[in-house]
């Protein structure tokens, strides 16, 4: 097993994405955060949607440094997606169950190593979003790392992003054109699932089951705050509800997939 | 972890294997041994089965019945498969933007042997320039070297090559010739598949043909070259027939002359003129197991399904004619339909 993970580590560094990739996250993280972090603390803002902003120095901090975890997610679903996809398109994945011909290990060092390129992002990711994001608090007067519980976002971003991973694992089993699978998942994650959730305010039994959404579980996780359609904060799960909410998704997408592959014909 | 030694001799047994994907039976109750230590060419016309075939004694598809094993198991239960087997199955396999030394890096990490083998095998398939240059570049005969480096990385007994010569120019072909008897010559065993029969002609001692997902033949070279023939042609033929058949020897009329059951020309010359017939010709015919080949696998009981039934394939030969002397039966060539699966 250490062998193939060792592998999947080689497969990743070995091809240019990596570090394209590691640019788009550093420089997103960056960017988010220091747009989040100048809408939060204008003066401007702070007299119209009062309700809508973070109330505390902590709250403030979290919602600047995961500011650009949204699109930091995307980038590691799509990682999870091309980690499978890839392998398929450029039929790979022949030498990689030659090599390896028990699938289930093979899908177990794919789960491992993504969750460790995953983090590995997270931290490429949240050196941009805190740098810059500390940098903007400062500068207007506010502690940039006032509460224990900033560290516990900053930790748990870093699981998040491991797990966006796994659910762009299974998704790319299940949808065998890497293309069409980025295309989908990033469609369901920023236009389905939000559209969803406005739907689901219609009714009074929706607002039980928006939580459980997976950026919603995500938000949640984090300890950052999201808003309603109508900028009313909506009912969130606790942290740890939220990260076992992200788990069950990312555990059911990549269960899917190792089992469709262990059955596959590699043809 | 297990009791059975992870190098046994090499053997290849396949018995009763089957595939069918939905109503196509892609492979039909296969049997077929490769000996350790030789070289088998596994032979058929584009479709006819091989590459499923090989994809199932690999493990990559899931037989619909039947065994295929290597030293009596199945390759799943190999521990460290690379050291025991060496495959290249397409020339196609590998990512465009890594390098054939990090596509090998990959490999490497899983047999657990050290980059040095990694540069040791570039070097032995004549590439060492192309080791830092992206795949997505390389010909299809630096692909198929990149395969063959591959498969020998983890040093296996045997070795599993699908249409290793596909893309080879002719220098490259002999190349590969002088390589596989190179790698036999250190007691492996290997398994090649073709659709062309002359490209591994000269190279393997062992043959089994496929048409259509079955065997049609199975034997040494020498075997199915089968006994030799000749013709004569004379003006009073029937005379001559007598005559071969009062010395024992069997003969056939065909076009304006006999084909003779014997390859002793001489002895033939000898009874024309001790009977006082005149010989206008007198000539070894060629057993060409091309000609074999072509007649197994497109005799009508055999004739490839992947062509339409109602109308014959428009450029087929007349049977019994030789095919062209060197190159593919022409209906068989036609890599551009390739339907293997």
């Amino acid at each position: 097993m250490s062998a193939a993970i060792r592998s999947e580590f080689r497969k990743f560094f070995t091809t240019r994405l990596w570090w394209g990739m590691a640019i788009a996250v550093f420089l997103s993280g960056a960017a988010f955060a220091t747009i989040v972090g100048l809408i939060f603390t204008s003066n401007a803002l702070a007299g119209q949607a009062a309700g809508a902003l973070p109330r505390t120095d902590a709250d403030l901090a979290k919602a600047v440094y995961t500011g650009g975890i949204q699109i930091g997610y995307l980038l590691t679903l799509a990682i999870g997606i091309m980690m499978i996809g890839s392998e398929y398109r450029h039929k790979t994945i022949t030498s990689t169950f030659l090599a390896t011909p028990r699938r289930g290990r093979v899908m177990g060092a794919k789960v491992v190593t993504l969750l460790g390129i995953g983090a590995f992002y997270g931290v490429i990711s949240l050196v941009g979003s805190v740098l810059a994001g500390a940098i903007i608090l400062t500068l207007r007067g506010h502690s940039a790392f006032g509460d224990a519980s900033i560290w516990r976002t900053l930790a748990l971003s870093l699981l998040v992003l491991g797990l966006w991973a796994l659910i762009g694992l299974g998704a790319g089993i299940l949808i065998p054109n890497q293309v069409a699978a980025l295309l989908i998942s990033i469609g369901v994650a920023w236009i389905v699932e939000p559209i969803l959730a406005a739907v689901l305010a219609i009714p009074a039994w929706g607002e039980h089951i928006t939580p459980y959404l997976p950026s919603q579980a995500t938000s949640a996780t984090l300890g950052t705050m999201s808003a309603g359609i109508n900028g009313q904060p909506v009912g969130q799960l606790s942290w740890w509800a939220g990260a076992l909410v992200l788990m069950a998704y990312a555990a059911v997408m990549a269960g899917l997939g190792t089992w469709r592959t262990v059955r596959a014909d590699i043809s | 972890m297990t009791a059975v030694p992870e190098r046994g001799p090499g053997r290849i047994e396949i018995r009763g294997l089957t595939k069918r994907f939905g109503s196509f039976t892609a492979v039909d109750q296969l049997d077929f041994t490769v000996q350790p230590g030789r070289i088998t060419g596994f032979l058929g016309p584009n479709g006819s089965g091989k590459t499923t075939t090989l994809r199932m004694l690999l493990g990559l598809i899931r037989p619909t019945a039947g065994t295929a094993t290597i030293d009596g198991r199945s390759y799943r239960d190999i521990t460290e498969p690379l050291t025991v087997v060496g495959s290249a199955l397409e020339a196609t396999n590998f990512h465009p933007g890594r390098t054939a030394r990090d596509h090998l890096r990959v490999l490497a990490a899983v047999a657990g042997v050290p980059d040095t083998r990694v540069d040791e095998m570039l070097e032995l398939v004549g590439i060492p320039a192309a080791a830092r240059k992206r795949a997505g570049g390389y010909s299809m005969g630096m692909r198929q070297r990149l395969g063959l480096a591959g498969a020998l990385l983890g040093d296996p007994r045997v070795i599993i090559l699908d249409e290793p010569a596909n893309g080879l120019d002719p220098e490259g072909i002999r190349w590969l010739r002088g390589f596989l008897r190179h790698l036999a010559g250190e007691g492996r065993t290997l398994l090649i598949s073709s659709h062309m029969l002359s490209e591994v002609e000269q190279t393997v001692d062992d043959v089994v043909i496929i048409a259509n997902g079955r065997r049609v033949a199975e034997g040494t070279v020498a075997e199915l070259h089968g006994e030799p023939t000749a013709y004569v042609r004379s003006s009073r033929l029937p005379a001559l027939a007598d005559a071969l058949h009062r010395a024992g020897i069997t003969s056939e009329p065909r076009d304006d002359g006999l084909t003779v059951r014997s390859g002793d020309l001489a002895h033939i010359g000898d009874i024309a003129l001790a009977a006082g017939v005149p010989v206008h010709e007198l000539r070894a015919d060629q057993t060409h197991l091309e000609e074999l080949f072509f007649n197994l696998t497109e005799s009508d009981e055999h004739r490839n399904r992947n062509r339409s039934g109602h109308e014959a394939p428009p450029e087929t030969l007349p049977p019994g004619e030789l095919p062209p002397p060197s190159g593919a039966p022409v209906s068989t060539a036609a890599p551009s339909q390739e339907v293997d699966r």
